[in-house]
């Protein structure tokens, strides 16, 4: 197992989830994959499909709808992988906390599906890419 | 017998092939960030990517052809290794047969056959769309490829064995050169680059024919990839530039030639958008296969007067 | 704004319940329930107004609904006050005159419970799909 988390430190790929977010945290988000930030350089690319993800962006609270959505697209990510929760809405529902409509924050979401899922929080609302680089680059460290 | 299974795995079979193709593949990489100012990649990569897609699981679809789905990827690996191993003995030692072209052209086409198989056999309808976009390239890119091919042959004294071709670089006449631009269009196409990446137009169709690969079948397609990003050039070397020969100053020119193919098509790659696969089409028909009878036409001209720039 | 409310006095006079200027563009008129569909046709067919939504609000004297019309031309709002009792809220629906009014009143069918009589689809909108239905969660004495 050492040598596939080495792996996937080297070269996370990255999937994007909105599970209800506001899409503040998804422009953020879309600005950090510009050329500006260029986080090629630590191998981060972000692929179209859930299959060749190695990590989870999670944006958004997690609504009732979107909770089931949100568990299958965990279980078509070929395992190992991390799952990376963006923004206040998406560490700890947020705002949102006392909402009718929420299921509960991305870890209490994904436990339910894999209690032994790895999970990264990125607090901020929005997050700027400087942060979500700061915060992936040690977040991957600890791994 | 065993000197051939050994330059097959090792060199320039196997190892050495996908070395130089995942550099190859940086370079691309690093280039294309050069291009949009940004820093780019460290040197391993590439080397990273494969081994991380090593160790992921592999998720095969219910509703996918099982043993398709897991053969293509095998089967364009395998031809695109055994194309690398029969271009770089030509080139290296010299060991050629007669009709060696023909088998090239053939097995080249068996990469691009694979990926479009296994996006058939993935039980998706946004991978079926992606493999019915690389079948209609296919049938684009292959006439316009086949027609210059034939202006080479017919400037080497209808030999068609790589030896004989390289030893008259075909790019020193109008006819070749014609061919050479037409040929690195093709290339662009096979290698699945923009402007003619519309089988896996990442935006669109979420990565198209390879939505469904994970883990190790898409590792080897991956593989498959970067040694054909290492192969096509030294075909294009090979045919028109007179061939790669490692004696004396020949190694810097064959580094040069084989740089001077490979940041042309990434430059090609990074000031180009994405085609529509009619739009493609219609270039490769309508555009690149006119030039390239009008090479062959120059090409016999030149041969009948003894004309040899023609 | 202040043709706008003439104009209303003069054809539905006797329909007006009251009355009031939240600030000088904009003017709440109260009428009944039964009359306020009919008014809302009559400014947004009549008179031109522009429907922009509707809002709705959960009071103790029942769900208060406002329709807000907007005259672009004089940079004016005239929002139509009305108030629908609880148990069982019902209203005609401005759906098949008005189309853009099917999604709002939907959504207030949905968090508020008002039934819109001829409404063409009223069906769940933007609740989750396995909300238990009967349960609206804008209304004021519903538990978290």
């Amino acid at each position: 197992m050492g040598w596939k988390m080495w792996a996937l430190k080297k070269s996370p790929w990255v999937f994007h989830v909105n599970t209800g977010a506001c899409n503040n945290c998804d422009i953020e988000i879309l600005e950090l994959l510009t050329p500006r930030f260029d986080v090629e350089r630590f191998g981060i690319r972000l692929v179209g499909t859930p299959r060749h993800a190695d990590a989870l962006v999670v944006t958004g609270v997690v609504t009732r709808q979107a909770a089931p959505r949100l568990k299958e697209v965990y279980r078509q990510t070929p395992k190992p992988c991390v799952v990376f929760a963006i923004g206040a809405c998406a560490c700890s529902m947020g705002i949102f906390k006392e909402g009718y409509h929420v299921a509960g924050p991305v870890d209490k979401v994904i436990r339910e599906e894999d209690p032994n899922a790895i999970i990264l929080y990125i607090p901020g609302c929005p997050p700027k890419p400087e942060a979500m680089i700061l915060g992936v680059v040690k977040a991957l460290s600890l791994l | 017998m065993g000197l051939y299974i050994l330059a097959f795995l090792i060199f320039p079979g196997f190892l050495f092939s996908t070395a130089v193709g995942l550099l190859s593949s940086w370079v691309d990489r690093k280039v294309s960030a050069r291009v949009q100012w940004r820093v780019g990649p460290p040197v391993g990569q590439p080397l990273f990517d494969v081994l991380k897609l090593l160790g992921k699981e592999t998720i095969v679809p219910e509703n996918a052809n099982r043993a398709v789905f897991l053969a293509a990827p095998l089967a364009g690996f395998a031809a695109a290794m055994i194309v690398s191993t029969i271009l770089w003995l030509a080139n290296l030692f010299a060991v050629s047969f007669v009709g060696d072209l023909i088998v090239v052209v053939y097995l080249l086409v068996i990469p691009s056959l694979s990926v479009m198989i296994g996006g058939f056999a993935s039980g998706n309808p946004l991978a079926t769309t992606g493999a019915n976009r690389e079948m209609k390239l296919i049938l684009a890119y292959e006439l316009p490829f086949i027609v210059c091919l034939a202006a080479v042959i017919v400037k080497s004294d209808l030999g068609i064995q790589l030896t004989a071709i390289a030893a008259r670089p075909a790019v020193l006449s109008i006819s070749g050169l014609l061919g050479f631009l037409v040929c690195l269009l093709c290339v662009q196409a096979k290698l699945g680059y923009p402007p003619f990446d519309v089988a896996e137009a990442e935006t669109e169709i979420m990565g198209g024919v390879y939505i469904e690969y994970s883990g190790v079948p898409l590792a080897v397609f991956k593989l498959m990839q970067a040694i054909m990003l290492a192969t096509l050039p030294v075909f294009l070397a090979t045919v028109f530039l007179g061939g790669l020969h490692f004696n004396g100053w020949g190694i810097l020119w064959s580094i040069l030639k084989y740089l001077l193919v490979i940041v042309l098509v990434i430059l090609i790659k990074n000031t180009n958008p994405r085609l529509r696969i009619d739009q493609a089409l219609r270039f490769f028909w309508r555009y690149l296969t006119p030039v390239g009878i009008l090479a062959v036409v120059l090409a016999i001209a030149g041969r009948a007067w003894g004309i040899t720039w023609l | 704004m202040i043709d706008m409310l003439a104009e209303l006095r003069t054809s539905h006079g006797s329909r007006i319940l009251g009355a009031e200027h939240g600030s000088p563009r904009q003017t709440f008129v109260t009428v009944s329930d039964s009359d306020a569909p009919t008014i809302a046709r009559h400014i947004s067919e009549k008179m031109g107004g522009r429907l922009v939504t509707i809002t709705g609000l959960d009071t103790p004297d029942g769900i208060e609904l406002l329709y807000h019309f907007a005259f672009d031309a004089n940079h004016s709002l005239l929002t139509l006050k009305t108030r629908v009792k609880k148990p069982d809220p019902r209203i005609l629906s401005l759906a098949p005159h008005l189309p853009g009014a099917e999604w709002i009143e939907r959504e207030i069918h949905d968090l508020l419970g008002v039934v819109f009589e001829g409404h063409p689809r009223l069906e769940r909108l933007i609740l989750a799909d396995d909300w238990p239905a009967g349960v609206h969660p804008l209304r004021k004495d519903e538990q978290q």
